[in-house]
Formats: structure tokens, C-alpha cells, sequence
């Protein structure tokens, strides 16, 4: 009974789910597939294979903002508080953090203009889970070209591929909003 | 002479915690660090603190929990917790008000709006 409710559901088509800049998005389900087109950005891809739960993120930080003491190239606060979102809904699914593997795509200096941000972002992404005890199983970062993630999130299979330049939509680095950031209420 | 505040960060995210140390030692104040509930209650178990920051979703205890662990006793029953959060629900923040939290934050935060709110707490 319980196998043919799982072979129903694979049954299904794959619905194809685009991430985009600034999203971070988790399933579970066995017939979703995401899928997202980088350029400079980099896209983060997180799985638990115990809790068979997915998901991906896809940013590009901007500098940091004015006035704030820069010690970074790029916002790497904003960057903290993005990746923590994606593994708090993914805890939230019940994965843990400790079963957590991550794959790294993008990051390319296809605007010769932004050539820093893109590996600075990559670096930070790198560095972000490395210090969070994250196991890295794969990265495809830099390179001068753009390219394509395809991640299903409940089995963990991931392709990425190489495609035109063109495919890749210009973009602007992502800023922290001005309103409602780190708002304090005391009660 | 005014003392040091100290403050106690508790989050399960290194690199959270990392910007919370740069954010409150530059501004003077002394900071200890716990990974999740339980690592801050055997911390304040043997040291003395002036404000709480603790984030909500931490494996082992979260900080809902480490919350309701303080108030029970008499000793933390009026030390001053921040809640540091990426949950923005009401119903998160009203759980976190009648767990006897003094005050909610939402990530990313501010380095000069946190900065105010200890302030605002400790004096």
C-alpha cells in the first residue's frame, strides 16, 4: 500500500521550480526539481540524505552598506543571515545541520566589470561552510562561463552544465533591506 | 570605575557568533560564546553575566527552552535576554515574550541598534 503511494508519486512529472536571486528554496517532494541560470551569482546546494530533505539558495552580496566599518569587500553579514535562512527552513524539515552536504556552482567573471564580487562571493560561501562544519562534496565555482543547476532535493542529485553567456540574466548585487533590518522590540 | 557588561551570545552558528563578538567587543563590551542552550546554561553555571543574546532555532536546547531554564530559578529571574532571530512570526515572538524573554531582534541586525538595546537593558 505504502509502495504504491511512493511509485504514485514518482509517477508524477517533475515540476521545474527557478530559483531566483535572492531565493532560498526546500522541499522534500520527490517531483520537484530546481533549477537556476548563474552568472556572477553563486548558488549554494544543501542535502540531508538521512532526511532526504533539499535545498538551494541562489545570491550575489553586494558591498557592504555605507558607514558600516568594511573589513570585507562584500556585505558578508547579509551573506550569514541568507545561508542561515536556507538551513533554518531545512531544519525545520528535519534535517541536521551535522548530516548537511554542500555543493558550490558560479561565481564566474563573465562581466569583466564584476570580476571581484563574483569570487568574492564565491569565497564567502566557501568560507561560510567551512566555519559551519558543512562538508563541501562539490564546487564548480569561477571560469569565465555561465552556468546551469538542475538540484532535486529529495534524492540529492544535482547536474550542472556550461551554457551560453546570454542565458544568464543580468543582474545586481543583491542589498540587505534599509526598512525593518534588525528591528528591536523590548517588551 | 564602571565595570565591563558582559554579555553571553548564544548561537549554533559560528560565523553568527563571529559577527556578534566584532559587533559588541568593539564597542567595549566583554563577550563569551555558547553553540546552543545547554552549552549556555553550563557556562552561566559557573559564570556571572549582564545580558543574554540568544538565537531561537539551536539543536539540543533551543532558545525557547534556555529561556524558560533561566527564569525557573531566582538567579536569572531578572537578567536581561535578547532574543536574535531570523523568525519573524508573531506567534514566535509572542512565545518568546511569555517565556520571559526582555526583548526581540530580527536578523540581520544592526550593530548600532543591538548596541542601543544592551544599553537600554543593562542601565
Amino acid at each position: 500500500m505504502f509502495e504504491r503511494r511512493i511509485l504514485g508519486s514518482l509517477e508524477r512529472p517533475i515540476e521545474r521550480v527557478t530559483v531566483m536571486q535572492g531565493q532560498a528554496l526546500v522541499s522534500n517532494d520527490a517531483t520537484i526539481e530546481f533549477s537556476t541560470v548563474l552568472g556572477s551569482c553563486v548558488a549554494s546546494c544543501l542535502y540531508d540524505p538521512e532526511a532526504r530533505v533539499g535545498g538551494m539558495n541562489h545570491f550575489l552580496l553586494s558591498e557592504p552598506p555605507a558607514g558600516l566599518a568594511a573589513t570585507t569587500t562584500i556585505d558578508e553579514h547579509y551573506g550569514v543571515y541568507l545561508m542561515e535562512l536556507l538551513v533554518n527552513q531545512m531544519l525545520g524539515m528535519g534535517a541536521r545541520k551535522s548530516r548537511l552536504r554542500a555543493h558550490l556552482y558560479g561565481g564566474a567573471n563573465v562581466n569583466r566589470n564584476m570580476m571581484r564580487i563574483g569570487t568574492a562571493n564565491a569565497e564567502f560561501a566557501q568560507a561560510f561552510l567551512k566555519r559551519e562544519g558543512i562538508m563541501v562534496m562539490r564546487e564548480d565555482l569561477g571560469g569565465t562561463s555561465a552556468r546551469r543547476v538542475d538540484f532535486r532535493p529529495a534524492s540529492g542529485q544535482i547536474r550542472c552544465r556550461t551554457v551560453e553567456d546570454r542565458l544568464a540574466p543580468p543582474v545586481k548585487p543583491t542589498t540587505r533591506p534599509a526598512i525593518a533590518s534588525g528591528d528591536v522590540e523590548l517588551f | 570605575m564602571t565595570q565591563t557588561t558582559r554579555i553571553l551570545t548564544v548561537d549554533d552558528s559560528p560565523s553568527m557568533r563571529a559577527l556578534l563578538n566584532h559587533a559588541l567587543s568593539t564597542q567595549g563590551f566583554e563577550v563569551a560564546q555558547a553553540e546552543d542552550g545547554l552549552a549556555a546554561l553550563d557556562w552561566l553555571a559557573l559564570n556571572e553575566v549582564d545580558v543574554v543574546i540568544t538565537d531561537i532555532n539551536m539543536p539540543r536546547l533551543d532558545g525557547f527552552g534556555l529561556i524558560e531554564r533561566l527564569r525557573e530559578g531566582t538567579r536569572h529571574r531578572d537578567r536581561p535576554i535578547l532574543v536574535l532571530t531570523t523568525e519573524s512570526s508573531d506567534e514566535k515572538k509572542a512565545r518568546a515574550r511569555e517565556a520571559g524573554a526582555t526583548g526581540w531582534i530580527v536578523k540581520p541586525f544592526d550593530a548600532a541598534k543591538l548596541v542601543a538595546a544592551v544599553r537600554r537593558v543593562t542601565h
